[in-house]
């Protein structure tokens, strides 16, 4: 009875192995990872995409994978400033006018011809539907004038400087007008079409996204034949596939994980800044202990930032003096790299203000919403106890803390940390005006806010770009925001490919290319 | 059938209570909005978002406004997907049963003979082991099984995939791990039930006719000792379904529980409540019809 039924079990497990062929390696332990297959890129995010609906997210990862069906009026290169993608010229007419042209015979996948009466349709659709979740960034524009097949004049209510920003990134890519008002919104988010390298072949949901190459692309040929986009949300799952050459790229790779995977040969770790910007918010007005500059300045130089890079992020991070990073408009790139730390002139600083035996504030935190969040205030106030200052910590699960983050109910300290998907420093600094620092910060600096307020409207480059950087010094100094670093992604990848990561952690896949 | 009728109708309002305690726990829980919108909205888009969502009525108004879609079968649309929420979680269903069942069968091949090996040799060192290795079984917590076999079996030894649905193998490890830890409670249960059932006269009975070990064992006490396990087999299903929620999230399979805890963990509150409505039927179900295979088990259960 016992060895016939080890016989049945030894059977089963064989003809299940045997079954599942194909998609594994039968290599042992620390050989090279093998991929199988050269036409085919499969990367591994932590979650699906959520919707085609280009105008209704806000999701990075979502957008990461929609740059390869969609295309841009313009994209945003960083450092190298604007590049034409859909347009083939633009300019600026007037304070509030902008006039582009189109690049000709460029089809969608459904065989139409992209023209301008597509760029008003998109355009205006975002701008006008308030239930939409990207219309705060886009009603700005207040209409879009054909004057052409080729030709078309975007129209803004106010003076707008970050236009082509808003205009290269999630929400402005152009959709078929004709497709989506014969068929539908439904048959358009089931079969989605744009007039990307890559199409449509196949979703399921929590699964896999597959596109195939466009042999129609009116750029460069596309170079896989195939994508899956693969979500695994499980981090160390998403490590195993990349070991095992499952997927070919993992994004989100926990620090822990990147030695591990460094040491196996075939596959590599690539590290790239984000856009996320780790901070502590103080309160400045005068009824907290806060309020006194020398008090915040203290808790700036008690803070070691730098070992917290070290230690908590295994090094996967930059410390920061400002939240607007190289790579955005704006950025004051003198305060970018550098942390102050200084215990024994915080001690002293403590004193001068009036507390040399230090005193008690609340820190409030939220737990699990950013990597090692939890770890990060934990840190903070042990450091900060380290000077004489007691933290009360505070750290509760996200949406508990948004919701006291939008009531701006926080005691002395909150801790959070800020994307920028404008790549412009009007979105990173502007809760620190008068108006919008009211209950949160209280910060209340009349040069700051001038600067501010004239660099939101300034159509001229390169003044607005020193306005921001100018208030940037005078924030860092008076520190009603005080930055621990930037994030950096660690994203996992098979050493037969090339790959550099993007600020903007898009996931172009014509980018990723055979070594 | 009158039987059956009735119980049916017991089912109304247990339902009605499920929809109640869902649709107050997951607006307790947190605001959906809060986890759509960056930290950078304006307080304008928040509000317009939450109008558009209807999550401005108060809460009784919902909650009406919701059963009354639901006798019409619309349990709302997604907020993640903008899609219908029950049309995802029925999509979802065959990845679910395709695993259920696939544990299921673990699970049974590994209880119902170590169980009865266990009764038989009662007391000796195999039993021992059977019987230690069940509480090993039930103590290990899904997701630290499913990593560990992902490890060894899948990085170290590369005999199954990772993760996803498609092969037959891709079932193999999630259907362990969710399969690992009903089978240690049901070779317990066999093991039990066997030993009551093997000191009866029926039993001595059939001993005294000289009848074969084997045939006593597998014809007259097995089925009898299934009386017990079908139960606890029916009550398992919940069990089942709660373990998809962790084992589908390890291994990435596109089942209902990984949606659940992405929904749950957005606060997608259609498809949370369409998903557990489906789930609370299926278990109903199951329960129904472990009632109505005792019959055919044991015709001494009559149902009036």
């Amino acid at each position: 009875m016992k060895k016939q039924l080890w016989l049945l079990l030894l059977v089963l497990t064989l003809i299940i192995a045997g079954c599942s062929g194909g998609e594994t390696n039968s290599t042992e332990g620390e050989e090279p990872v093998e991929t199988s297959d050269s036409k085919t890129l499969v990367i591994a995010n932590g979650t699906d995409i959520v919707t085609f609906d280009i105008h209704d997210h806000n999701t990075t990862s979502t957008e990461a994978v929609h740059v390869n069906m969609f295309n841009y009026l313009v994209t945003n290169q960083g450092e190298e400033g604007f590049q034409a993608d859909l347009a083939e010229s633009w300019e600026n007419i007037d304070d509030t006018t902008w006039s582009f042209k189109l690049k000709e015979g460029v089809t969608f996948h459904n065989g139409e011809e992209l023209t301008a009466d597509d760029v008003k349709f998109t355009l205006e659709r975002v701008a006008k539907d308030d239930t939409l979740l990207e219309h705060g960034n886009y009603n700005q524009i207040e209409a879009v004038n054909v004057i052409s097949d080729y030709e078309f004049e975007i129209v803004t209510a106010n003076p707008e400087p970050a236009l082509l920003n808003r205009l290269s990134r999630l929400g402005s890519a152009i959709l078929p007008q004709e497709y989506i008002e014969t068929e539908g919104w439904e048959v358009f988010l089931e079969n989605p079409v744009g007039t990307g390298p890559y199409k449509f072949m196949d979703w399921q949901r929590d699964d896999r996204l597959t596109l195939e190459a466009n042999t129609e692309y009116f750029g460069d040929a596309p170079k896989w034949e195939e994508l899956v986009f693969r979500s695994i949300p499980e981090d160390s799952t998403r490590v195993s596939e990349l070991l095992t050459g499952g997927v070919d790229v993992a994004v989100n790779i926990p620090p822990t994980d990147v030695a591990r995977i460094n040491e196996t040969e075939g596959v590599t770790t690539v590290q790239s800044p984000t856009q996320r910007v780790m901070m502590l918010v103080l309160r400045s007005d005068e009824d907290s202990v806060t309020g006194d500059p020398l008090v915040r300045e203290a808790i700036d130089l008690a803070i070691d930032k730098q070992a917290m890079v070290d230690s908590l992020l295994e090094g996967a991070g930059t410390v920061t003096r400002t939240r607007v990073t190289p790579g955005n408009v704006g950025a004051n790139e003198d305060l970018y790299g550098e942390s102050l730390y200084d215990p024994e002139r915080a001690r002293e600083l403590l004193a001068e203000a009036g507390y040399p035996d230090g005193f008690e504030l609340t820190l409030t935190g939220p737990n699990g919403r950013y990597l090692k969040d939890r770890e990060t205030v934990e840190l903070i106030a042990a450091m900060l106890s380290e000077v004489g200052i007691t933290v009360n910590q505070e750290l509760i699960e996200w949406s508990a803390f948004n919701q006291r983050y939008q009531e701006r109910d926080f005691a002395e300290m909150f801790y959070i940390g800020y994307g920028n998907s404008m790549f412009d420093a009007s979105l990173a600094l502007d809760r620190l005006t008068i108006e919008n620092a009211e209950g949160e910060t209280d910060y209340d600096n009349q040069q700051v806010n001038d600067l501010l307020l004239a660099a939101e409207q300034n159509m001229d480059e390169e003044e607005r770009a020193q306005q921001y950087q100018e208030a940037q010094e005078i924030i860092a100094e008076d520190r009603p925001q005080i930055y621990m670093f930037q994030l950096d992604a660690i994203t996992g990848i098979n050493e037969r490919l090339e790959f550099e990561p993007l600020l903007n952690e898009m996931f172009y896949a014509d980018s990723i290319t055979l070594k | 059938m009158k039987y059956l009728v009735q119980s049916m109708i017991k089912t109304i309002p247990v339902l009605l209570l499920i929809t109640l305690i869902v649709f107050l726990l997951i607006r307790v829980t947190g605001d959906p909005v809060s986890l759509m919108l960056p930290e950078t909205a304006t307080e304008e888009e928040r509000d317009s978002l939450r109008e558009s969502m209807g999550l401005n009525e108060p809460l009784p108004i919902q909650y009406f406004s919701y059963l009354g879609d639901l006798m019409t079968g619309d349990f709302g649309d997604s907020f993640r997907y903008n899609t219908d929420a029950l049309s995802l979680v029925l999509e979802r269903l065959p990845a679910t049963f395709e695993l259920a069942i696939a544990s299921m069968v673990v699970a049974i091949i590994i209880s119902v003979p170590l169980g009865i090996l266990s009764a038989v040799k009662r007391n000796s060192f195999f039993d021992l082991f059977i019987t230690g290795g069940a509480v090993l079984g039930k103590a290990m917590p899904n997701f630290w099984l499913g990593i560990m076999l992902i490890l060894f079996l899948s990085v170290t030894f590369q005999i199954f995939p990772v993760s996803g649905r498609g092969t037959l193998g891709h079932l193999v490890l999630p259907a362990i791990t969710l399969g690992t830890g009903i089978a240690a409670e049901m070779t317990r249960l066999i093991r039990s039930s066997m030993l009551e059932i093997l000191e009866q006269d029926f039993i001595r009975t059939a001993r005294s006719k000289g009848l074969r070990e084997s045939i006593i064992v597998n014809k007259h006490a097995f089925r009898n000792a299934l009386i017990p396990v079908v139960t606890i087999m029916a009550l398992q299903t919940a069990t089942l379904v709660g373990g998809t929620l962790i084992t589908e999230t390890v291994f990435a399979w596109p089942g209902l529980g990984q949606l659940l805890v992405q929904s749950v963990n957005l606060r997608d509150m259609a498809v949370v409540q369409a998903a557990t409505f489906i789930i609370a039927i299926f278990v109903i179900l199951s329960n129904l019809l472990a009632d109505l295979i005792y019959r055919f088990l044991d015709p001494r259960i009559k149902y009036e």
